[in-house]
């Protein structure tokens, strides 16, 4: 177990740190240097070279790599060229806004998932038929366009939630809830729909299982067959199913953000990458990468401890 | 080599294609034949939208700017009056050929890298890590920092995107293409010096064409809505040129004012989505998803009603039999279809008794057994005759009957031991909650019981033994503890599937011994599954031979063992190397040619005819299962008699592929199967 654990953590840091390769090569394929992009159109080329060379901009790649990577190691990600903020104390500030969204999101998506998935395995017919045909649907229907109909429904038409903004956790609990409400729920739709489907096929495989078999055979009630032995059997592929969309909506999140105005990372690298702020870009991609890197690590450990055969070994 | 068949008109070829086409799994499908249809549609649509399109794309009418649906612009109009049916015609195209771009870059990697993969132990083991790394990164986010980097390139983004989506289409591919380059044709074609790549592109890259079909169709999708999120935060297409994404972001500009907006391209986008999803789904499906061993719902109120419809329409039980007496009565099993699996079994155990259901692969004895249990897998009823314990019809009782009598009554001791136990639970857990459940007992009386039944079915080290989980235990040990679970309940009756069958001889042996002194200790009664003369030999006292869903001959062993009545009887003896050892060992064994026929293509008249050597044209109408002449047991054969008569013994040699007719085989059997048989010998 502890060589299993080493090993994964070696990968994820091996993962993290390809990322940051190909974040560092991608920002300098971008187009104009940090200069130009920091001192704004109206900037002489004079000032525009002198800033790249204060930067180091003109150093050799490797130097400039090693030289960011170190930084980076200890949590700075150097200046915003746009505003000349602190990367890395904004990314703190907006990281809580986009876990929460995500994690909301995932909570609530495999809530219903797992619901739907398992009633649609367990009681077949029509149900089942209903079921399927509501979660193509949602799985069709984006999400940000669901979003705008939700600002629509419960925001316009109803006030029931704020349309956008969002409000730390620290400011009023309530209102950081109600700030979450819509664009979690948006998140979520499309969420549910992918983890019911893989709820209720694993569901219906774990009940192709010889063993359920021996358990009708020794008179097991059906409810203790269904919600003990074959979700448990199921469980496996569908918590890697939560992880894999726990990635998704990390990354994702960035439509709901922009749609409801929400502070988060994905409306950074959004920003940052339309006013070409190099190294705000290259914070943000680290950032995602570490985070869903972790949750990734958490769950797949999550995974093995759930199966006797890989937690024995 | 297919006979030639008369010349057929090609009005009739071309009806026949057209019904060939129409049972396609994707035409069957409601969903599949939508979805294929509005993808045609749009393509078409989209392909000659110059043609037909009323408006320019920026076209600006002032008169209607924000406008519904009218007759002058029929999808409405935006904020600058321009016409919503015309912009999402102009801008198809390019959406659905970029997504394109994702799904040929998308599914073409993947499945090059599940070939190289399954081509190569190391290959796979450095692909399987590259793809791990490549799944569990932002996608999102690196897109967009690649869009920083190369501004919004459509057709490059949409190829990026492929490289990270192939990652997941090799997940799903791995595994069909390693079970593919494993068959044994392929092993051979490596024999023969076929290059791996050969191999890949001839053997395994075939197999792989409907799942390349369906993730092709779900890619489409993703890239469909990838894009449009794109766009829907500004990363589109440049402006002024419309995009779906991007029409949507400005009708989301003006839901307060125009909510009409959010429909037209919503619905187009949602719909185009739905059939590339509805098409994968429809390819996709198996054929049998449904052998499920606890039915849905559904399925179960479905069959309670049959039961207690069958209940009413079979006739009341005349006597009952005694109290731990199984009689089975004129049982058939069927598929809900109406294929026939089992037809009219009858046989009775007295207690203590051990019956042994013999008979080749494909005979019916499994689905016999497990309808004794109400355990026929989804998809199989029993479709008439009794199955009478302790007076009641077991063949006409409700699952929540059914429950009552499983594991108490009658319990079940299944064929692979590893599979039967379940994977997630210990032993002991196992154990000790079907003992409680089934005796009513506390925790700790139901620990130390689970203790002793474990040592009673010889396990030493049962302590031990409690505490692991079945992956731990050897194949044989966990037989012993799924002999222990079957008799936690300490039931009268143990149906045994083939009990023996998945393990070592030795330990075959073992177990066999251990069943004989259980029934001697116990009293229980047992329906003994095999195909194994030895195990008859070994430990039942009546036997039933059976095939193609009929009890052949029955008696009792001793009888049927030495003084065999049946043909198919005598030819599984003739074949069997052990019931031929010694002296009397001949020089080659004999074979039953041919194979059991599938249930639907029994014959009318006796179903083994067509493999006995002493066939003859009295074998072609339906036979009675009669007392024999001794009156010892009872056959199924107008020859027996005949043949016990005459003492003939099962030949050890082949019957002539011409069927000469000294043999007696029947003249009506039909030329095309003689000439299958010839040409098949000389192929």
């Amino acid at each position: 177990m502890a060589m299993f654990v080493t090993k994964r953590l070696l990968m994820a840091l091996a993962t993290v740190l390809v990322v940051a390769v190909l974040a560092f090569l991608l920002v300098h394929a971008m187009p104009g240097s940090p200069g130009a992009v920091s001192l704004g159109a109206g900037a002489s080329q004079d000032a525009i070279d002198q800033l790249n060379q204060t930067l180091g901009w003109n150093d050799p790649l490797l130097v400039q790599f090693f030289r960011w990577l170190g930084e980076a190691a200890q949590g700075n990600f150097g200046n915003s060229l746009v505003d000349g903020r602190s990367i890395s104390s904004d990314l703190a500030n907006r990281l809580p806004v986009t876990a929460s969204l995500a994690a909301g999101a995932t909570v609530l998506s495999a809530l219903f998932g797992i619901v739907l998935g398992v009633t649609a395995a367990v009681r077949g017919g029509f149900l089942d038929q209903l079921i399927g045909g509501f979660v193509g649907l949602l799985v069709a229907l984006p999400a940000f366009w669901i979003g705008v109909i939700f600002v629509y429904l419960f925001a316009v038409q109803s006030t029931v939630f704020p349309a956008t903004g969002y409000v730390p956790f620290e400011v009023s609990p309530r209102d950081w809830a109600m700030s979450l409400a819509l664009p979690v729920i948006t998140l979520a739709v499309g969420g549910a729909a992918f983890i019911a489907r893989q709820t209720r096929a694993s569901m219906l495989e774990a009940l192709q299982q010889e063993h359920i078999r021996t358990l009708r055979a020794t008179a097991t009630p059906t409810w203790k067959i269904l919600y003990v032995h074959a979700l448990r059997y199921a469980s496996l592929p569908i918590v890697a199913g939560i992880a894999l969309q726990f990635i998704g909506l990390f990354g994702g999140s960035v439509i709901a953000e922009q749609l409801f105005a929400m502070p988060g990372l994905g409306q950074a690298v959004q920003t940052s990458v339309s006013t070409h702020d190099a190294p705000a870009v290259q914070g943000v991609v680290v950032i995602a990468t570490v985070v869903v890197v972790a949750v990734n690590l958490v769950l797949e450990l999550a995974t093995k401890f759930l199966d006797p055969k890989l937690r024995a070994s | 080599m297919i006979p030639t068949l008369p010349a057929t008109t090609p009005a009739i070829q071309r009806k026949a294609a057209l019904t060939k086409l129409s049972r396609h799994r994707l035409l069957a499908s409601p969903a599949g034949l939508a979805g294929t249809l509005w993808l045609a549609a749009m393509i078409t649509a989209s392909l000659t939208a110059p043609w037909w399109l009323p408006f320019q794309t920026e076209d600006q009418d002032f008169t209607a700017v924000l406008s519904g649906p009218t007759a002058t612009h029929w999808l409405g109009t935006d904020e600058l009056g321009r016409d919503i049916l015309s912009r999402i015609f102009a801008s198809a195209a390019e959406t659905l050929g970029t997504s394109f771009i994702a799904v040929v870059v998308g599914v073409g990697l993947g499945t090059l890298l599940a070939l190289a993969a399954a081509s190569s132990q190391r290959g796979e083991g450095v692909i399987s890590r590259v793809t791990e790394v490549m799944m569990s990164l932002p996608g999102t986010v690196i897109i967009l920092a690649v869009i920083g980097a190369v501004g919004t390139n459509i057709p490059l983004i949409m190829a990026i995107l492929g490289v990270l989506i192939s990652a997941g289409i090799y997940r799903v591919m791995l595994g069909q293409a390693k079970s593919l380059q494993n068959q044994l044709y392929v092993d051979a074609a490596k024999v023969d010096g076929l290059g791996p790549l050969a191999i890949s592109a001839r053997h395994v890259l075939p197999g792989l064409a409907t799942t390349i079909v369906v993730q092709s169709a779900l890619i489409f999708a993703v890239g469909l809505l990838i894009q449009a999120g794109l766009a829907f935060i500004g990363f589109g297409p440049p402006l002024p040129q419309p995009s779906w994404g991007g029409m949507i972001q400005s009708a989301s500009q003006h839901v307060y004012d125009a909510p009409w907006l959010m429909v037209p391209t919503g619905v187009v986008l949602a719909l185009t989505v739905l059939s590339a999803n509805a098409i994968g789904n429809a390819l996709g499906k198996g054929p049998n998803d449904t052998a499920s061993h606890l039915p849905s719902a559904a399925i179960r109120r479905k069959r309670a009603g049959q039961a207690v419809a069958a209940a009413a329409a079979a006739p009341a039980v005349g006597n009952p039999p005694a109290a731990g007496k199984l009689s089975v009565r004129g049982l058939s099993v069927g598929v809900d279809g109406g294929t026939p699996l089992v037809t009219d079994v009858s046989f009775d155990v007295e207690p203590g008794i051990v019956l042994g259901l013999v008979g080749e692969s494909g005979c019916g004895k499994t689905m016999t057994a497990l309808s004794l249990m109400g355990l026929l897998p989804s998809g199989v009823a029993v479709t008439g005759g009794q199955i009478l314990w302790n007076g009641k019809n077991l063949a006409a009782a409700t699952d929540k009957d059914m429950e009552s009598i499983r594991g108490r009554d009658v319990a079940l001791i299944s064929q692979e031991p590893m599979r039967a136990l379940d994977p997630m639970f210990t032993v002991g857990y196992q154990l000790t909650s079907a003992i409680r459940r089934l005796r009513s007992m506390g925790k700790a009386a139901a620990s130390a019981e689970a203790l002793s039944l474990l040592e009673k079915v010889g396990i030493v080290d049962a302590k031990r033994i409690l505490k692991t989980y079945p992956h731990q235990i050897s194949g044989g040990m966990a037989q012993r503890v799924a002999i222990a679970l079957a008799l936690s309940g300490r039931p009268r009756l143990l149906v045994a599937d083939e009990p023996t069958t998945a393990l070592d001889v030795t330990v075959q042996a073992e177990i066999l011994s251990l069943l004989r002194s259980l029934v001697k200790d116990t009293g229980m009664s047992v329906v003994m599954v095999t195909h194994d003369l030895g195990v008859v030999a070994d430990i039942c006292d009546q036997v039933a031979v059976m095939y193609a869903g009929q009890v052949v001959e029955n008696g009792a062993t001793a009888s049927i063992l030495d003084d065999p009545r049946h043909p198919y009887t005598l030819a599984l003896l003739a074949a069997d190397p052990h019931a031929n050892s010694g002296h009397d060992m001949p020089e080659r064994l004999a074979t039953i040619k041919g194979q059991v026929p599938q249930p639907k293509d029994w014959p009318g008249g006796c179903r083994f005819a067509a493999r006995c050597q002493f066939a003859g044209s009295a074998c072609l109408v339906p036979v009675p299962l009669l007392p024999t002449g001794t009156g010892v047991g009872l056959v199924r054969c107008v020859k027996a008699d005949e043949l016990a008569t005459e003492g003939l013994a099962w030949v050890a040699t082949d019957v002539p592929s011409d069927l000469s007719p000294e043999l007696g085989v029947p003249a009506e059997v039909p030329a095309r199967h003689r000439l299958d048989i010839i040409e098949k010998d000389m192929a």
